[in-house]
C-alpha cells in the first residue's frame, strides 16, 4: 500500500511541476508584455516598473524564483491587471466561492445519480428504469452551458422564481441555479454507470446466493452489491470533478456568481497572464491531488487491484 | 449402387447455398446495426445535418456576415422568422440573417468534431497500438505520458494558451487535437494486448515481418470496429467541447462562427423575448449531439462484441 501511494506521488508532483514549468514559459513566450498599452510609456518609468515585477531579470533567474516562490510560499506573485490585489487575494476571494457550488452539485450529482442508477437496476425493465434512462440519455445533450439559460428562462424570466444570478454570501435562493446547471450532466452519467454496472452485479453468482439464503432484496442491495457495484462510479468521480471545476467559468460567467472562474475569463481577455497562471496552476494542482485521492480510494476498496 | 444425380445435384446446390449466406463480421455488423432503429433514424438525422451545414447556404438569401441596418433596434417585430423577409430563422442582433450564421455555425461545429475524432482516431490508434505491441519499458514509458497529459485540467491550459498565441480557429483545432487522443491511445492499447498474443501476429513474427508493418497490417486492421466506434462517440464529445470554449467567446471569432457562439449571443437576449435567436442554434446542436449519442450506442452494438 505504502509503494502504491509513493508510486502514485512519484507521478504526481512531477506532473504539477510540469504543469507550472510549462504555463511559465508560454507566458514568457508570448508576444507583448503586460503593459503595453496604447499610450506607450517612457521608457525609465517602463523599466522601473519591469523591475519591480521582476521582468528585467534573465529567463532562467525568472523562471527559478516563480516555481520557488509558487512551491514553498503558494505566492503567485502580483497581478497585471488589479493593482492593488496580488493572484493570491484574487484565489481567495473567488475559489470559497467556486468550492461551495462545487461541494453541492458533486454532492447532488452523486446522491441522485446513485439512487436513481439504483432504483432503475432493481426495477429493470419497468417504468422507471424507462424514466432514469431517458432522464440520462436527455441530460447527456444539455451540457451546463445549455442547462444555465435555459433554467434562466424558467425560473428567472418565466417564473420569476429565483434570482437571476449574483451571489449574495451564498444564500439558497443563489445557489440553486448554478447548483443545477452543473451538476446534471453529471449526475446523469453516474447514474448511466451505477446502472450498468448494479445490473451487472445483480446478474453475478454470489447474488443469487444470498438470495436463495433467503436474505431480504433491501439487505442484499445494501451488503453484497452496493460495493461491488460501486467501484467504476468511483473512477468516475475524478473526471466528474474535473468537469465541475472546469463547468465552473461557465457558472460564474453567467450568473455573476464571482467565483474564480469569473476572473480566469476576465484576465483572459484583459491578458492579465499571473492570474491565469496562478488559477490554472490552482485547478491543476486539484486535479491531480482528487484523481490521486480517488486512485488511493480504489486500490483500498478494490481488493483485486495489485499495488 | 450410384447415387441418383438429382440428389448429387441437390446436395450441391444446398452446399452454394451455404456459401452464399456465409457472412463476414461486417456484413454481420451492418445487419444489427440496421436493426437498431434509434441508430438508423440518427443516421439520416445526421445526414440530414450535414446536408443543412454543406448546402443551406445555397438556400439563405443573405451572406452571414451582411449586416441589415434597418433592423438595428427593431428586432422584436421585424427580425421575427418569417418566409416573407427570407429571414427563416429571423435575424441575430446585429440584424444578419440568422439562418445564415446557423448554416456556417453548425458547418464549424461539425468540423471542429469530425478534425478532433480524425486526430484522436490517427494519433491514438497508432500511439495505443506502439505501446500495447512493444509492451515492457516503451509501453510503461509512452502510457506514462498519457497519463501525466491527461491530469492536466486542459480546458484551462487551452484558453491559456488561446489568451497567448491569439484567439484563431487554426489554435482551437491544435488544442482539441492535443487532447482528443489521449483516450483513444488508452483504448486502442489495450484492444492491442489482447491481439498481439494471436497466432497471426506470431506467425507475422515468426516469418521475420517488420514490427511497423505487423502493427500497421495486421494489429490496426483489427482495431478498427472499436476505433469506429469510439470515434463516432468522441465527435460529439469535441462539439461540446469547442461550444463551451466558443460560449466564452474564446473560440471561434467573428464574423465565423460555431453554434456554441451562437448559443451564447442567443442567451444574452432571450430576455427581451428574442427566442429564435436562441432556439435554432440549440436545436441544431442538441439534435446533432443526440444523433451522434446514438449512432455511436447502435455501432457499439453492433460491432463491439463485449456489449452483446
Amino acid at each position: 500500500m505504502f509503494s502504491f501511494v509513493a508510486r502514485r506521488l512519484a507521478v504526481a508532483i512531477p506532473t504539477l511541476l510540469i504543469l507550472i514549468v510549462v504555463s511559465f514559459v508560454l507566458m514568457y513566450a508570448a508576444p507583448g508584455g503586460p503593459f503595453n498599452s496604447e499610450r506607450p510609456l517612457p521608457p525609465a518609468v517602463l523599466a522601473n516598473i519591469e523591475a519591480k515585477y521582476g521582468l528585467d531579470q534573465p529567463f532562467w533567474k525568472q523562471i527559478v524564483n516563480y516555481v520557488a516562490s509558487v512551491v514553498t510560499q503558494f505566492d503567485f506573485g502580483p497581478s497585471f491587471q488589479y493593482k492593488d490585489r496580488s493572484v493570491n487575494d484574487v484565489i481567495a476571494q473567488g475559489f470559497p466561492v467556486t468550492l461551495t457550488y462545487g461541494f453541492w452539485s458533486f454532492v447532488v450529482a452523486v446522491t441522485i445519480g446513485v439512487s436513481l442508477g439504483v432504483a432503475a437496476a432493481i426495477k429493470h425493465n419497468t417504468w422507471l428504469d424507462y424514466l432514469a434512462v431517458g432522464i440520462s440519455i436527455g441530460a447527456q445533450v444539455l451540457p451546463n452551458f445549455v442547462m444555465a439559460p435555459i433554467l434562466l428562462l424558467i425560473f428567472t424570466l418565466w417564473l420569476g422564481w429565483l434570482p437571476g444570478g449574483g451571489w449574495n454570501g451564498g444564500q439558497w435562493p443563489y445557489l440553486i441555479m448554478p447548483v443545477i446547471a452543473l451538476s446534471t450532466s453529471y449526475m446523469a452519467s453516474i447514474a448511466r454507470i451505477t446502472r450498468s454496472s448494479m445490473l451487472e452485479v445483480l446478474n453475478a453468482n454470489f447474488i443469487r446466493t444470498a438470495r436463495a439464503k433467503g436474505l431480504p432484496m433491501r439487505r442484499v442491495i445494501w451488503k453484497h452489491a452496493m460495493k461491488p457495484a460501486m467501484l467504476p462510479v468511483l473512477s468516475y468521480l475524478g473526471p466528474a470533478f474535473v468537469g465541475m471545476i472546469t463547468g465552473s467559468v461557465i457558472i460564474d460567467v453567467f450568473f455573476s456568481t464571482g467565483g474564480i472562474g469569473q476572473f480566469f475569463v476576465n484576465s483572459a481577455f484583459n491578458r492579465d497572464y499571473s492570474v491565469i497562471m496562478g488559477i490554472t496552476i490552482l485547478v491543476g494542482a486539484l486535479t491531480i491531488f482528487f484523481n490521486l485521492v480517488v486512485d488511493i480510494l480504489y486500490a483500498w476498496i478494490d481488493p483485486k487491484i495489485r499495488y | 449402387m450410384l447415387p441418383n444425380p438429382a440428389t448429387v445435384e441437390s446436395v450441391a446446390e444446398a452446399m452454394n447455398m451455404a456459401e452464399i449466406k456465409g457472412r463476414s463480421l461486417w456484413a454481420d455488423a451492418r445487419q444489427r446495426f440496421l436493426h437498431n432503429k434509434a441508430a438508423v433514424v440518427s443516421l439520416i438525422i445526421l445526414a440530414l445535418v450535414g446536408a443543412f451545414a454543406l448546402f443551406g447556404g445555397l438556400l439563405a438569401q443573405y451572406e452571414n456576415d451582411f449586416v441589415d441596418f434597418t433592423l438595428i433596434g427593431s428586432n422584436a417585430y421585424k427580425g421575427v422568422p418569417s418566409l416573407e423577409t427570407s429571414h427563416y430563422f429571423g435575424t441575430d442582433n446585429s440584424g444578419r440573417d440568422l439562418f445564415a450564421r446557423t448554416v456556417q455555425g453548425t458547418g464549424i461545429s461539425l468540423m471542429v468534431g469530425i478534425v478532433g475524432a480524425l486526430v484522436a482516431v490517427v494519433v491514438g490508434t497508432l500511439y495505443g497500438a506502439t505501446a500495447g505491441y512493444f509492451g515492457g519499458r516503451v509501453d510503461g514509458v509512452m502510457m506514462r505520458i498519457v497519463d501525466v497529459l491527461m491530469s492536466i485540467p486542459f480546458m484551462f491550459v487551452l484558453i491559456l494558451m488561446l489568451v497567448i498565441f491569439g484567439r484563431s480557429i487554426f489554435m482551437l483545432f491544435l488544442g482539441i487535437g492535443l487532447i482528443s487522443w489521449l483516450d483513444m491511445a488508452r483504448i486502442a492499447r489495450g484492444q492491442t494486448l489482447t491481439i498481439k498474443n494471436k497466432e497471426f501476429v506470431e506467425v507475422a513474427h515468426a516469418t521475420g515481418v517488420h514490427p511497423v508493418k505487423i502493427i500497421l497490417r495486421h494489429i490496426v486492421p483489427n482495431l478498427l470496429g472499436i476505433v469506429i466506434v469510439y470515434a463516432t462517440l468522441l465527435v460529439p464529445n469535441m462539439i461540446i467541447f469547442e461550444s463551451f470554449i466558443s460560449f466564452l467567446g474564446l473560440g471561434v471569432q467573428e464574423p465565423a462562427t460555431s453554434l456554441g457562439a451562437l448559443i451564447n449571443e442567443g442567451s444574452s437576449t432571450m430576455q427581451y423575448g428574442y427566442y429564435w435567436q436562441i432556439a435554432f442554434p440549440l436545436f441544431f446542436f442538441v439534435v446533432t449531439i443526440f444523433a451522434f449519442f446514438f449512432v455511436g450506442d447502435g455501432l457499439r452494438d453492433a460491432l463491439d462484441p463485449k456489449d452483446r
